[in-house]
């Protein structure tokens, strides 16, 4: 990695309960690129972006954005470091009594003081960006599930952010609406000069896009590199993951009893 | 043994974990009180949603409950020779308790119930979560105007109870069961006292306003967000909401009219 890191993991534990989501995660997310972060279900990539938001805050280790301690920081310090994040949602998280329009709108209107000609003008800017200018006027009820992704990636660069965030992007999408989603992280990444912290399992859409990818399994960073390099790494988990097999170090069968004292069979 | 203990621990822990935060939320919730300018609208809203949207039930209810009352005071006072006490027997009934109360239990049915679920959804879809993400503070934006909006309505409600009450009252013992009308609004002038009853009355419901919108905001911030959290929280509020409602009534009884 040549850039400058903006975002840093040093050391971080996290626990849910009696379980351990991150056992010493060390990472570190270059500027002005896309960085994927991979990995099985419930392996705590999530987490790993509401840690980055600040909505969670590990137990130990360092979390830092742009140069700023992230756990350490204030409310009013938070949000306003938030205000240079975008953040695109697994479900979109429309506001469901706004329309479209005023979805994209509601953070120039919370945070600044334009005038509404000029709002106008910029919702239609970012929404002519992910390609539905047509759709100012509906209600997030009337939208697809990619448009309401779509709309949802057009109210996180409404406030033109350093970083942006995608957690889950192209689960639950057709594959036209995957295309893009694919498209739209990648063109949008390279026109505004963004940092892109891309969460998801699905490999070969990520892959495609990403600069840098780390994969998480076990509370901790497995593997990470180029996406050439991941696809020729030496560990046989990693392998399985990028592969999808069933079978392999994460086993195919939840751990049980022994089959004879299931049946009734021992002796 | 052991587990048992550590059960009843583990409870209590939660108790008090459930106590501080919902402190903490009503802080926040107190000082968020919206800004004329920024925050103005988004109370007017609320205030149409919770309040305005509510008068229906509580115009409804006062009308039959003060034609109830007018019906039931005329048999019993009529026994005595003193149906003429009509008017002052429904008006104290109203504005001393009916009239906090049964408005307190119908907005916690009503608009806490909807309030619940409506701040439960946007958490479920990460609504509240997304507003944070965007620098936008969800207790000052979503919780503080519905807050405000509960705790003004309330009082105002109540009062329509009561007054649309009387009329039934009158309606039923006036019109229909010819209770002269000199005496009976006489006797309502003479013996209802505008501090001790009146303002007594819209004490108890400031109190209920305040303490029915905390809980159904808190219940809606607070829950689990998933479809059975969401009922969980909601039915929580109405429960919740209803047994605060009679039990600070029976203390504010006491201290404002048993003589402590």
């Amino acid at each position: 990695m040549e850039s400058t890191p903006y975002i840093t993991f040093d050391d971080v534990v996290f626990y849910r309960g009696r379980r351990a989501i991150f056992d010493g995660v060390t990472l570190a997310i270059p500027t002005g690129k896309i960085t994927a972060i991979m990995g099985p279900s419930g392996t705590g990539k999530t987490t790993l972006l509401r840690m980055i938001g600040g909505q969670l805050k590990p137990d130990s280790g360092q979390v830092t954005v742009a140069g700023e301690h992230v756990p350490a920081l204030g409310r009013a310090a938070l949000y306003r470091l938030r205000r240079q994040m975008g953040m695109l949602f697994q479900s979109g998280a429309l506001f469901t009594d706004l329309s479209v329009f005023e979805n994209v709108a509601f953070p120039l209107r919370v945070h600044t003081r334009l005038p509404d000609d000029m709002i106008r003008d910029i919702v239609l800017m970012k929404l002519e960006a992910v390609g539905l200018r047509g759709a100012r006027g509906l209600m997030p009820s009337e939208l697809s599930g990619g448009m309401t992704r779509r709309v949802a990636l057009a109210r996180s660069i409404a406030m033109d952010p350093d970083l942006i965030m995608y957690d889950e992007p192209f689960a639950g999408q057709d594959p036209i609406a995957m295309g893009v989603l694919v498209k739209l992280i990648r063109d949008l990444n390279a026109a505004m000069g963004l940092t892109s912290v891309l969460v998801s399992h699905d490999v070969p859409e990520s892959l495609s896009i990403c600069h840098h990818a780390c994969i998480i399994a076990d509370g901790r960073i497995i593997g990470e590199g180029t996406p050439d390099e991941l696809r020729q790494h030496p560990s046989e988990q990693i392998q399985q993951f990028l592969k999808g097999a069933p079978d392999g170090p994460v086993p195919f069968h939840y751990p049980a009893p022994a089959m004879e004292s299931d049946w009734g069979m021992a002796r | 043994m052991m587990d048992r203990i550590a059960g009843l621990g583990r409870e209590g822990l939660n108790v008090l974990a459930s106590a501080g935060r919902s402190g903490q939320f009503l802080w926040r919730s107190l000082v968020g009180m919206p800004k004329p300018l920024t925050g103005g609208p988004l109370l007017v809203r609320q205030l149409y949603s919770v309040g305005v949207l509510s008068l229906a039930i509580v115009v409804v209810s006062g009308l039959f409950i003060g034609m109830v009352l007018g019906l039931q005071g005329y048999t019993i006072l009529s026994d005595y020779g003193s149906e003429q006490a009509i008017g002052q027997m429904v008006a104290l009934t109203l504005v001393r308790e009916l009239g906090p109360v049964v408005t307190a239990l119908l907005f916690a049915g009503r608009a806490g119930s909807a309030l619940t679920a409506e701040i439960g959804l946007m958490k479920a879809t990460e609504q509240l979560s997304s507003m944070e993400m965007m620098g936008v503070d969800p207790l000052r934006r979503v919780i503080a105007p519905r807050f405000w909006a509960g705790f003004i309505s309330l009082p105002m409600l109540a009062v329509i109870f009561s007054v649309v009450g009387i009329w039934g009252g009158m309606l039923v013992g006036v019109k229909w069961l010819g209770v002269f009308d000199g005496a009976f609004w006489s006797n309502m002038q003479s013996s209802v006292d505008f501090t001790e009853d009146v303002l007594n009355g819209v004490v108890k419901s400031v109190v209920f306003g305040f303490v029915c919108s905390w809980i159904a905001v808190f219940q809606g911030y607070d829950c689990v967000p998933t479809s059975a959290g969401i009922s969980s929280a909601t039915t929580k509020t109405v429960v919740y909401s209803s047994l605060a409602v009679l039990g600070l009534d029976f203390v504010l009884t006491a201290v404002m009219f048993g003589g402590f």
